[in-house]
């Protein structure tokens, strides 16, 4: 008679990655449309194109590996990269740069590591660092809000654009945009750096039409959109809740100290918040189960790590957003905190 | 075991003298192109903000020191190399820092005409983002030849400015801040050049370098 | 063991099987950070070669005159006054490219892949030798230099061979060669984590070599070889 043991981990949810990186990518379509709404048609390309790619890019590899295509493309977790890629890609950006980005992050991040499961870093944010800072240029062409364009740009137009730099009226990518008083728009936290670089209070700083009325406009959107997907995934415990209230509760922990201490110079925490990718790190990206810590109060230790990071390089760094940077480096924490955080074996006094 | 010790240290003593030797003796060798070579870098960049046919003096050895002031972009101490034809005074050269570049100083040479115009400017040394705020170097882009000409009129002159704040020079695409901060520094080299000329040029013997060759 | 061959193996070990920048990962350091240009990692690997093969020499000429006790201190000093030479002689004759190496041409003297070759072959063997080793190990890691070079500046710069006149003289500007020309560089290919990308595709690059002249080779004598343990420092 043979006893079945079975072996650890013992899940009682049995989601397999096909369906649940199905359910993860579901859950993006709020921000998607939001993203859609204010940014236009630039964003569908360009989330398109990055699927495309991480696609091709991800049969490619695995028939160089001579691993089994079918069973691996099918888990989906390409086509989730390759979405992450194309909503943090400014929707304006050359196609070029969207190919090079899923590319790497499917090539060099996860094949190279070994493969779903084996990625150290987490490969659509990896793929946004090299885009960053190999081209500065391109990664800051987001379009500004539709509302303060001159005029619409269709779907075909945008399309244009992105394959070939202009639209099909001949419109550059830098005369699209000029805003209506003739100046290229930056994005709400790349005004206000620059404004706090120049001396400038924050409140002096929101006089600017990209903020809009509240935070940034259309960034507000885009990040409410991505909350609500998030608080989906966790009510259908897709993901750990621990990660996004670890993060968000952090972030909002350190804006309030510094708002205490320099009121004038600090934005506040709704502004952290509710601008640049903070609610698509929390939810989508941090959550990562792959890159992400192990345990719980790993975990909790590396979601607040990723928020201290966040908030230094925002405020201090040299890129204005800060959410990649900071996961990167604390997937590169995780083996540490998963060290120190492990729970203790029966019998053992502790980590040794 | 004393004797041992007393061996050891003989021979790393003799090590010591021999490598010292070796090193004193290239250095001997080497010293005076060593200088002719700085001066020979210092002298080209001056003859590209001031061009040579201007000028016959020793441009090296005419400088003064200038304590560091606010104009200049700090506390830290700045030269003025004077240019001149036949002992008239042409053009000044004098080096300068921007203090608000998105990533540290950035250190300029800025030459100025006698008449208060700009001769040209070269950044020196700066630690600007590679692909966007670096254009400030001719390598790069031309956009520093832009000040050539320029005359800054007085403290206030709005055209002292990138075109983003209503001046008359190029911001670069993404990148203001840099751009922003050379115009300034510029234009407080030039207010300072303006304020203390008689001092400058008045000044017969030069304060730099009188004993270091 | 005759000369001939001991000549050969020698040249193996630091051209290939042992090279100091691509197995031994030696003075990583100077490595990845001067390789922006090929003119810069061709500056830095000869004067990395000179200092080697001189320093070998001598450690090698001294070597039964040196107490055991004090051996190290009499090779670091003899090493930094090699690196001092070439670097007042750079100064002197390369400007341009002694002032964009910066801070690395001092640092030669940390390079591992020195002091590591005195201690290791120079201090046992005699000066023909030595000195041999030296130039070989020296060739290697400035060949791995050069290839990281030449890669970094195709990639990021779209040249070969820009600013060699900051090392050859004013006549070496035709050297210069605009491979293609683009609107945006790749700029993460001259940044630093540029370089540790390209050094992991080299090396994975050699391991596949390697591997694929193993597949070819018939199996025979593979029990023979005695595995060493080699121990890997860095500085």
């Amino acid at each position: 008679m043979t006893f079945w043991i079975a072996s650890s981990p013992h899940n009682h949810i049995k989601a397999a990655t096909p369906s649940l990186m199905r359910f993860v990518i579901m859950a993006a379509i709020p921000g998607v449309f939001a993203q859609w709404y204010f940014f236009g048609w630039g964003t569908i390309v360009q989330i398109a194109l990055a699927i495309l790619f991480a696609v091709l890019a991800e049969i490619t590899f695995l028939a160089i590996r001579d691993k089994n295509i079918k069973s691996q493309i099918t888990d989906f977790s390409a086509v989730l990269t390759g979405l992450l890629i194309g909503i943090s890609v400014p929707s304006l950006a050359p196609w070029w740069i969207t190919a090079i980005g899923s590319i790497f992050a499917i090539g060099v991040v996860k094949q190279l590591y070994g493969g779903l499961g084996f990625n150290l870093f987490n490969p659509a944010m990896a793929a946004y660092v090299l885009l960053l800072i190999s081209f500065p240029l391109q990664m800051t062409s987001w379009q500004p809000v539709n509302s303060l364009l001159v005029d619409d740009i269709s779907f075909f137009n945008n399309l244009w654009l992105v394959l070939t730099g202009y639209t099909w009226e001949g419109f550059s990518v830098e005369q699209i945009r000029m805003s209506v008083d003739g100046i290229t728009m930056a994005t709400p936290l790349d005004t206000l750096k620059t404004d706090l670089t120049l001396g400038l209070t924050v409140n002096e700083s929101f006089a600017n039409p990209v903020f809009g009325e509240f935070i940034g406009l259309g960034w507000e959107w885009v990040n409410i959109g991505f909350l609500l997907g998030g608080l989906l995934l966790i009510a259908k415990k897709a993901i750990d809740w621990v990660i996004p209230a670890s993060f968000l509760g952090s972030l909002l922990i350190f804006s309030f100290i510094a708002y205490t201490i320099s009121p004038d110079s600090s934005a506040s925490t709704m502004f952290h918040w509710l601008s640049g990718g903070t609610m698509l790190g929390a939810f989508f990206i941090l959550t990562d189960p792959v890159s992400a810590a192990t345990t719980k109060k790993g975990r909790v230790l590396y979601a607040a790590l990723a928020a201290l990071l966040v908030y230094l390089i925002r405020k201090f760094g040299g890129y204005p957003d800060a959410i990649a940077f900071a996961v990167l480096l604390c997937n590169m924490a995780v083996p540490l905190i998963d060290q120190y955080c492990r729970p203790r074996t029966y019998g053992h006094k502790g980590v040794n | 075991m004393k004797v041992a010790v007393q061996n050891n240290a003989k021979v790393l003593a003799l090590f010591a003298i021999a490598c010292t030797a070796l090193v004193s003796v290239v250095n001997w060798l080497t010293k005076d192109t060593i200088i002719r070579q700085q001066q020979q870098q210092l002298l080209s960049t001056l003859y590209d903000v001031i061009p040579a046919e201007r000028l016959n003096n020793d441009l090296y050895h005419d400088c003064q020191v200038i304590a560091g002031n606010d104009y200049l972009g700090g506390d830290d101490e700045q030269m003025a190399y004077i240019a001149r034809m036949d002992n008239m005074p042409v053009a000044v050269a004098i080096t300068s820092a921007a203090p608000d570049g998105y990533n540290g100083k950035i250190k300029l040479i800025v030459a100025l005409n006698v008449d208060g115009s700009v001769s040209g400017v070269r950044v020196l040394k700066h630690q600007e983002t590679p692909g966007l705020g670096d254009k400030i170097e001719t390598r790069k882009n031309d956009w520093i030849y832009g000040f050539n000409g320029k005359t800054v009129e007085a403290e206030n002159d709005l055209r002292w400015a990138v075109k983003k704040d209503g001046g008359m020079f190029d911001q670069f695409t993404g990148a203001t801040i840099t751009p922003r901060a050379v115009v300034k520094a510029v234009k407080n080299t030039a207010l300072y050049f303006n304020k203390n000329k008689d001092s400058i040029l008045s000044a017969q013997t030069s304060t730099c370098r009188d004993n270091n060759d | 063991m005759t000369e001939r061959s001991e000549y050969k193996e020698l040249s193996w070990q630091g051209l290939w099987k042992n090279n100091p920048g691509l197995v031994q990962l030696l003075g990583l350091c100077p490595l990845l950070a001067v390789t922006t240009t090929l003119t810069n990692a061709i500056g830095l690997g000869l004067a990395t070669l000179l200092v080697l093969v001189c320093s070998n020499a001598t450690v090698s000429a001294i070597r039964n005159w040196v107490p055991k006790e004090v051996r190290i201190p009499i090779f670091v000093l003899i090493i930094a006054a090699f690196v001092t030479c070439v670097q007042l002689l750079m100064n002197a004759y390369t400007f341009g490219l002694y002032q964009s190496l910066g801070i690395f041409l001092p640092l030669i003297v940390t390079n591992c892949a020195i002091i590591g070759r005195a201690e290791a072959y120079a201090s046992k063997n005699p000066v023909k030798q030595a000195t041999f080793d030296g130039l070989m190990m020296g060739l290697g890691f400035a060949l791995v230099l050069m290839v990281l070079g030449a890669v970094r500046e195709i990639l990021g710069q779209g040249t070969l061979f820009d600013g060699a006149d900051l090392l050859l003289g004013d006549w070496a500007s035709v050297l210069r060669i605009e491979i293609f020309s683009f609107d945006s560089k790749f700029l993460l290919a001259i940044l630093p984590p540029g370089a540790f990308i390209a050094m992991g595709f080299l090396i994975a690059g050699k391991n596949a070599i390697d591997a694929y002249i193993a597949k070819k080779q018939p199996k025979v004598e593979t029990d023979k070889t005695i595995e060493r343990v080699r121990v890997n420092f860095e500085g």
